[in-house]
């Protein structure tokens, strides 16, 4: 309670950092909105509400382990992997078994997978000490070969209908199902961070290993499940995109690596270690949407996009490196 | 040319403008530096003269550090003037410092570990024919300052494979390898053997006679006598006094250091006693840093571990806690014998250990008040349900009580640990002590870095501990610490317990007469008493 | 077994532990490649082998610095593509200009290609040695700008109409049957280990890199190597950026997308550390000859080209495994 009073008196350095982003994304929507009324028409708005959710899962992973000062550069490859695999499950019940049971064992697939590769990533990171950033450069490189082998290189069609809808069209209280996902997920992941020994280990242990360790933790079981956390969250964005794509795509999840890292960032994650929440790949996700919404309702090139979320990432970092500065 | 750069008289004559003994050479006058809100320096004066040895006294945190790093150009200065061979200096920089001719001797090594000894020597001021390195000719600078300084070093031994005291004596040899007129030495004896220490002191003497200006930091009694010809001493940041040591006692300085004498500064602690918590028997380390350690630590008496720094008295708290795998040996706390020990297991057994380092064993330091106080007891039922859900309720309620009981000064009870001062992080970290049911608690230097009101307070948190019938282990390189603060005291030298003395016979004389090698005789005896 | 001995061994005998067991790596994978499939020797394909071992050794010494410094440059592919992309349309421009000596249009356009790629060095070594942001970050956030760029003036479609100059000469041009890029990546790798081992430069990089605040105390400026070390890493990527270019006779926005990951490989598996401070050129260029056999091999015996990552990429984690288990060895017992 104490510290609660004190900033009453409406700290303005305080707050000011929280309403940054939200002012950004607000401003982006109003800037391209002034500039093509389509932006907040009510289509491209459940646009970018279906798109942010699809993001905000691969940022969230990304969340995660930056939380545990890591990377997951594999995020990527995980989703197309299981975009894959869990297609080919799905097309292969089938006809045996009927659509109920295929998507629900092509879903439980996906998750399965997620979880493996996941378990793969932190097995290397915890238990056999490797830098995070070269495994999963090289599972990176894994995951996509095994992609586009199972796969022979080429989309998996003729998904069953009730897939994409249970996963994409559908609508509860006239919300899109891959927002009803996301704030699922979001609340769930938000109780692990804040209120469970689990979320406040991660934490520590991402500002410093040896403070968990002293502290008795078991640091690399909480480590290695913040790998598999990330791989789990990884694969439901995986199974969402297919779904909205209404195919496996071998390649689903190539661009994702490098803006999943800038949604996360931006959103507040410190490559660090120790800190970033919940509010970080939601705002980042938002706001990398409705930027790359808008450029192509501008009809920018699509070659320039990445010039902008490349600039993005890097003042992103630099606010980062502002933020922690002289720690 | 190499010839002279090694002789300090020939390389002035060549080099810089000649000077009289006597002659200032370095002049600081009311200095004043700060870190934030946190005031390192504060109208700090400080003078230099040529021939002459000039200690400067203080205990840790008393910003003898932040000094030396100003007048090499380490750090900045914020209001004050600094003088230098009689010309203002504005804005100093380490490779400038070095040109004028100040060398310094760092007490964290500024040493490459990767790179040889050789290449660690010349670092920054490498001999060149054109763009090549003239290497035969470093190689034979090397060979004569190593000769000079009589250190028996292989100038192509990587410095990570050296061990301390190597590296300190590559540190020296450093510093002397170029013409000087000010040698600044932090701390250089600390992990140095007793011989090479004399060694080292005998050059000293010789440079001091060469006519250079040297800046001697230390808070070690005998070699303050023996050196020291000027003495300032600084207290918290501030200037407190600068003496001729030829009329000035050792009483007199430590009591100018401490601003008190030691009958009020440190506690009166009740000695009794009990039961054995702990026993070591036979325990050897698997990095070699200690073998062959017997002892017991009971319930209520402070027992404290003294020796050089890198002695492995800390490595001994460390094995106790499960930080440092054994080869052999056991450890044993009460009735159970630790196996695959681990902090984990420690923990659980009622061991508490408040590490040397807060800054990367003790404290997550952008983490809050509340998650630092409570992280070694999650798994306790006082925070959480089955080791899985927070009660955060309960921690914030801890928080505020230790905040009320240990005094820590803090912004909120969201503040981040790196928001706080040295001697309230240290106070947060011995919070965690109190979060849930120890027997034995292990303190790792307990006050490095803390101002002298905290150290009171730390060191009355020991005193509640120990008379609640606790068991207290310190270890400590601050000896008047270890010295008054202990009831046993196990003295530590290369990794071997040589010696322990009890009650009465704990003495500054006694314990300095088993720190070094030469007083094996003595030592081996009481060795063997324990 | 024979790991044991071999790791045995390398203990014992201090020549063996300093240069590793990759030579010998890389010469079993020859002797069975020989065996298995007499065509590996074959003049035409070692020559091939050579080639690829050249881009990629220059580009894996550019890494090695920027590693060598305490940092990464995932760049290096996207300037790979810019330079491509700038040097094909200088050239063009320059023709059209109407200059007559084909040989001056060539130099100048390599010379002006090269310096977007400069530019993108200094804007990594800005952000990372000044502003002190994460060095994976910035070169992450710079590649996709690169290769946006790169991308966007292309429009997707190459650039053709290179003079024969470029393209034969250069690009297809032997000497004593090995083509002009074997000669340039031993120049550079000379030039790169004369400065490793010889001059003060070399030896700052190693300073920066083992411990900064070491190296800041005993005078050095930092900063300027860290700059340097992403400068000269864009540089030899431009460099490669050109030759590549003149080899596929075109200008594209496309080209070098494998090289980043696989200059990190080279760099891991030569022994280059990724905590900074370490790494040898010549130990790079084995490691990138290694890496040529080894996806040339792959390719002789016909294993699927969707395979080669896979099988890289577990490459590089036992070699990184095998690293960090030599390092707490070591911890262990020092």
């Amino acid at each position: 309670m104490a510290d609660e009073t004190q900033s009453t008196p409406l700290d303005m350095r305080a707050i000011a950092p929280h309403l940054l982003l939200p002012l950004a994304i607000i401003g982006v929507v109003v800037f391209f909105a002034a500039l093509q009324p389509a932006m907040i028409s009510g289509g491209n708005v459940v646009n970018i509400m279906k798109q942010s959710s699809l993001f905000f899962f691969v940022a969230a992973a990304q969340l995660v382990v930056i939380i545990t000062r890591g990377f997951d550069l594999s995020v990527g490859a995980n989703v197309s992997l299981v975009s894959v695999v869990s297609s080919m499950v799905m097309t292969s019940l089938l006809p045996g078994l009927g659509t109920g049971i295929g998507v629900f064992a092509g879903v439980c697939t996906g998750l399965a997978i997620g979880a493996a590769l996941g378990a793969i990533n932190g097995a290397l990171v915890a238990y056999a000490r490797i830098n995070p950033f070269i495994v999963t450069l090289a599972t990176m490189s894994i995951f996509t070969g095994i992609a586009t082998t199972v796969s022979g290189g080429f989309p998996i069609f003729n998904l069953p209908e009730g897939f994409s809808f249970a996963l994409n069209q559908m609508k509860i209280l006239a919300l899109p199902i891959p927002l009803v996902i996301a704030g699922a997920v979001a609340w769930a992941l938000h109780f692990m961070l804040t209120r469970t020994v689990h979320g406040r280990v991660l934490y520590v242990l991402g500002d410093s290993n040896e403070v968990a360790h002293v502290g008795g933790r078991r640091v690399r079981e909480h480590l290695f499940f913040a790998y598999v956390t990330s791989g789990i969250l990884a694969a439901i964005a995986g199974l969402l995109m297919t779904a909205q794509t209404g195919s496996g795509e071998p390649n689903l999840g190539t661009s994702l690596v490098l803006s999943s890292i800038a949604a996360a960032v931006i959103g507040g994650a410190s490559l660090r270690g120790g800190t970033g929440t919940i509010s970080a790949p939601i705002y980042g996700a938002l706001l990398i949407t409705c930027l790359s919404i808008g450029m192509n309702l501008q009809q920018i090139n699509g070659s320039l996009q990445p010039v902008v979320i490349g600039a993005i990432l890097i003042f992103g970092a630099a606010l980062d490196a502002y933020r922690t500065r002289g720690r | 040319m190499t010839e002279h750069m090694i002789e300090p008289d020939a390389a002035l004559a060549s080099g810089h403008p000649a000077h009289k003994a006597g002659e200032t050479l370095i002049e600081l006058r009311d200095l004043d530096k700060s870190y934030g809100a946190f005031k390192a320096l504060q109208g700090m004066q400080f003078e230099l003269r040529a021939g002459e040895i000039h200690v400067l006294f203080g205990e840790n945190g008393a910003g003898k550090s932040t000094l030396i790093q100003i007048i090499c150009g380490v750090q900045g200065f914020d209001s004050g003037s600094y003088r230098l061979f009689d010309e203002p200096v504005s804005v100093m920089t380490p490779a400038l410092a070095h040109d004028k001719g100040v060398s310094i001797v760092f007490q964290e090594f500024s040493l490459i570990p990767e790179m040889t000894v050789e290449e660690n020597l010349f670092l920054g001021h490498e001999l060149v024919q054109g763009l090549r390195l003239a290497k035969t000719e470093m190689r034979r600078k090397v060979h004569a300052v190593l000769d000079r300084l009589g250190f028996a070093l292989d100038p192509r031994a990587r410095v990570r494979n050296l061990r301390r005291a190597h590296q300190q004596m590559v540190e020296i040899a450093k510093a002397l390898l170029w013409d000087c007129r000010v040698l600044i030495l932090d701390e250089p004896t600390a992990s140095l053997t007793d011989q090479e220490a004399a060694q080292l002191f005998d050059i000293i003497e010789q440079l001091r006679a060469d006519g250079l200006g040297i800046v001697y930091v230390s808070h070690r009694m005998p070699e303050i006598s023996r050196l020291a010809d000027r003495v300032t001493v600084l207290r918290d940041g501030k200037y407190i006094d600068t003496v001729q040591m030829a009329d000035t006692s050792e009483k007199e300085l430590v009591q100018l250091m401490t601003g008190r004498t030691f009958d009020e500064f440190f506690p009166e602690i009740t000695r009794s006693a009990g039961d054995t918590l702990m026993q070591f028997e036979g325990v050897t380390l698997q990095r070699g840093m200690a073998h062959d350690l017997s002892f017991s630590v009971r319930r209520g008496e402070v027992l404290g571990f003294a020796g050089l720094a890198g002695c492995g008295k800390s490595e001994v708290l460390r094995a106790a806690f499960g930080l440092e795998p054994l080869s052999s040996g056991q450890i044993t706390c009460g009735s159970t014998r630790l196996e695959r020990h681990s902090p984990r297991k420690a923990l659980n057994n009622r061991i508490c250990y408040f590490p040397s380092d807060r800054a990367t064993e003790g404290l997550a330091m952008s983490q809050n008040l509340i998650s630092n106080s409570t992280v070694a007891a999650l798994d306790d039922e006082k925070f959480s349900r089955r080791g899985m859900l927070l009660k955060r309720p309960a921690e914030r309620s801890f928080a505020k009580e230790i905040i009320e009981k240990l005094k820590i000064r803090t912004p909120g009870l969201n503040a981040r640990a790196d928001q706080l001062s040295g001697g309230n992080k240290q106070k947060l970290m011995i919070a965690r002590g109190l979060s849930r049911e120890f027997d034995i608690f292990l303190f790792d230097e307990p006050t490095v870095g803390v101002d002298i009101q905290a150290k009171l307070e730390i060191y009355d948190v020991i005193k509640t501990l120990t008379e609640a019938g606790k068991a207290v282990v310190i270890a400590s390189s601050e000896l008047a610490e270890v010295m008054h603060m202990s009831h046993r005291v196990i003295v530590m030298r290369e990794g071997a317990i040589v010696g322990e003395l009890d009650g009465d016979e704990v003495t500054e004389q006694a314990l300095l007469s088993h720190f070094f090698a030469h007083e094996e005789p003595a030592a081996q005896a009481a060795g063997e008493v324990n | 077994m024979t790991a044991q001995t071999i790791r045995n061994t390398a203990r014992r005998n201090p020549i063996l532990a300093s240069i590793g067991i990759l030579p010998i790596v890389l010469i079993v994978t020859c002797g069975l490649l020989a065996l298995y499939e007499p065509r590996f020797l074959r003049s035409s394909n070692l020559i091939n082998v050579l080639r690829n071992a050249s881009f990629l050794s220059i580009i894996s010494a550019g890494q090695m610095l920027v590693i060598i410094v305490g940092g990464f440059d995932i760049s290096v592919g996207a300037i790979v593509a810019l330079t491509s992309v700038s040097s094909a349309l200088s050239i063009v421009w320059l023709a059209d200009l109407g200059i007559g000596s084909t040989a001056v249009i060539v130099a100048l356009g390599c010379l002006l290609g090269l310096i977007p790629g400069i530019l993108v060095g200094l804007a990594n070594g800005f952000f990372v040695s000044v502003m002190k942001i994460s060095p994976f970050m910035v070169t992450i956030g710079t590649m996709t700008m690169a290769a946006g760029i790169a991308g966007y003036v292309t429009g997707g479609t190459p650039i053709y109409d290179l003079p024969e100059l470029f393209t034969r000469e250069i690009g297809r041009g032997s000497l004593f049957r090995l083509p002009y890029i074997v000669y340039a990546a031993a120049l550079v790798l000379c030039l790169l280990w004369y400065m490793q081992t010889q001059t003060r430069l070399g030896r700052y990089f190693y300073a920066v890199g083992g411990n900064e605040k070491a190296a800041r105390l005993s005078g050095l400026n930092t900063r300027k190597y860290i700059w340097a070390a992403y400068v000269l890493s864009a540089l030899l990527a431009g460099i490669v950026g050109l030759f590549l270019t003149a080899r596929v006779g075109s200008g594209e926005a496309t080209l070098g997308s494998n090289l980043m990951l696989e200059s990190i490989s080279v760099a891991v598996i030569g022994g280059v550390a990724l905590k900074g401070g370490v790494g040898r050129i010549p130990m790079v260029a084995l490691s990138a000859l290694f890496l040529s056999v080894l996806s040339n091999g792959m390719s002789l015996i016909r294993i699927d080209s969707k395979y080669h990552i896979i099988i890289i990429g577990i490459v590089i984690v036992i070699a990184v495994a095998a690293e960090s288990y030599r390092e707490s060895r070591r911890a262990g017992h020092g």
